[in-house]
């Protein structure tokens, strides 16, 4: 037992290594290679603008859900009117940002998985190299930038359809009154909440973006490869998320602290 | 123009090449023959850089390359195109932007010169007038071809083939190993092909290497190759595996 935790312990020690060193070589491109800006938008467009209607769903279910539990709750010690605050309160700092990184992760971290792991198995990424194209510089930074770009934008629609969504259950189905629902929201939420939310987004898009090229490179032996790269590359993601997302809220806290 | 010295490598334990030693003359085709699994395509990707060797170097136009980095090897490998076993066309991209794409990364810009380019380089596969079609659309003929005419678009010094016939029916093996002997009269390129197809062997040869147990057991001109009485080279020739029904 002691040998099989500390073979995974080095295992576990050696893929967080190699994680770093692929996040290295990607910041390191970004800077001594040219930036492929057609690629980058071409990417935008797959990762950001096609992941709108699965994050905005998400966002409207999570917000209302959320906002009927809070009220069903609240109600007892007439305290339904601050559903809306404590919704726009859990969506910027909690449920915003890792819904939509779990979310991105499956749809898009997915995919870039299975893209690259193709490539390589079909000797395509080897191709490029034959031709002197760094493939960190065609595949993984384009990918990388628009991840970046697009996560912090598709948390902040996520948090916004979801208050939108508290708004609707809370005040139009449950009766909550609009005034002092608008002005808990209002008073209760600042600009360091939404701060964190993007700040999350960002951080949750670097480990999607580097999990799923990273299995994508390594991929190999075939068809059992490319089968295996998505799978890996959306429960190594998301764990990861979930991890990082505990140590940034203590993190976080500190930074922007709670009791203003 | 290209030279391994001592090559050796290993892959999880189990050692493919044992200090291989090979030199290719400019201008010249050097088939590398051996059966499968004995290290042929892994000697071309040293040649290229796409793999590191444990012990040995390669030397292209004297400069070793073995301990270049990824962006290093850039210069070295703009003289020289590869054709892989599979092609490895870009399944995203179709043919026209296949052979553009190594024209752009030499830094072309001019539209119309790209696109002559491209319409002769298919022009010299045959090919001619089958820009649009996607990579899924060709049969495997058609794809070594592709294949081919992406490698030779950006004029390299050197071609690597790896494989060039393997899978296809005889006719289109013929037509490539025509293909390969013509190119290298036209274009005047250095050229490398691995095969285990002994046709193709004496079509294209100027000289032969034979690869047996990670070693050079053979290497001489095809009149040699024919006149060996050395039964590892006479059992490859005639395709004897020594078993019995």
């Amino acid at each position: 037992m002691i040998t099989a935790l500390g073979r995974t312990t080095m295992e576990s020690v050696q893929y967080l290594g190699q994680l770093g060193l692929l996040t290295w070589e990607t910041v390191k491109a970004m800077f001594v290679a040219p930036i492929r800006w057609r690629l980058v938008l071409q990417q935008i467009i797959e990762v950001g603008s096609r992941s709108q209607v699965v994050v905005a769903v998400t966002g409207v279910f999570t917000g209302a859900v959320f906002a009927a539990q809070i009220y069903f709750q609240f109600q007892r010690f007439g305290m339904g009117t601050a559903v809306g605050s404590v919704t726009a309160l859990a969506l910027f700092r909690e449920l915003g940002p890792t819904l939509t990184a779990l979310m991105v992760s499956g749809r898009v971290g997915a995919a870039i998985a299975a893209e690259i792991g193709t490539m390589k198995v079909t000797e395509q990424v080897d191709a490029l190299r034959s031709m002197g194209v760094h493939p960190i510089d065609y595949l993984v930074v384009p990918r990388s930038v628009a991840l970046i770009v697009s996560m912090p934008l598709l948390v902040a629609e996520a948090c916004a359809f979801g208050i939108i969504a508290s708004y609707v259950i809370a005040v139009q189905m449950l009766g909550v009154a609009e005034a002092p629902y608008l002005r808990y929201l209002n008073n209760y939420t600042h600009p360091s909440d939404v701060a964190i939310a993007l700040i999350k987004g960002f951080v949750f898009a670097v480990i999607i973006a580097c999990v799923a090229c990273h299995e994508g490179m390594e991929t190999a032996n075939g068809a059992a490869g490319v089968r295996r790269a998505p799978t890996r590359a959306v429960v190594i993601s998301s764990l990861s998320i979930l991890g990082m997302n505990l140590v940034l809220t203590f993190a976080l806290n500190i930074v922007f602290p709670s009791s203003r | 123009m290209i030279e391994v010295r001592q090559l050796s490598k290993s892959f999880g334990g189990r050692p493919v090449l044992r200090e291989v030693n090979l030199t290719m003359e400019e201008g010249k085709t050097l088939v590398v023959l051996g059966r499968s699994g004995c290290g042929k395509s892994v000697v071309l990707k040293h040649l290229i850089g796409l793999l590191k060797p444990d012990a040995g170097c390669v030397l292209v136009d004297g400069e070793d390359i073995t301990g270049l980095p990824e962006r290093k090897l850039t210069a070295v490998r703009r003289k020289i195109g590869m054709l892989f076993q599979s092609a490895a066309l870009f399944d995203s991209m179709s043919v026209e932007r296949n052979l553009a794409f190594p024209l752009r990364e030499l830094g072309m810009t001019d539209e119309r010169e790209i696109d002559a380019r491209v319409a002769e380089a298919l022009d010299m596969v045959g090919l001619g007038g089958e820009q649009m079609k996607m990579p899924a659309d060709l049969s495997g003929g058609m794809r070594k071809r592709v294949g081919l005419a992406r490698t030779i678009v950006g004029r390299p010094r050197c071609v690597l083939y790896d494989e060039p016939t393997t899978g296809l029916d005889p006719i289109t093996t013929d037509s490539i190993n025509h293909m390969i002997r013509r190119l290298q009269r036209k274009l005047r390129v250095t050229s490398i092909v691995v095969t285990h197809d002994m046709k193709t062997a004496f079509h294209c040869a100027d000289r032969v290497a034979l690869l047996h147990e990670g070693r050079v057991h053979f290497d001489g001109t095809v009149e040699e190759l024919r006149a060996s009485k050395d039964p590892v080279m006479t059992d490859f020739i005639e395709g004897r595996s020594g078993e019995t029904d």
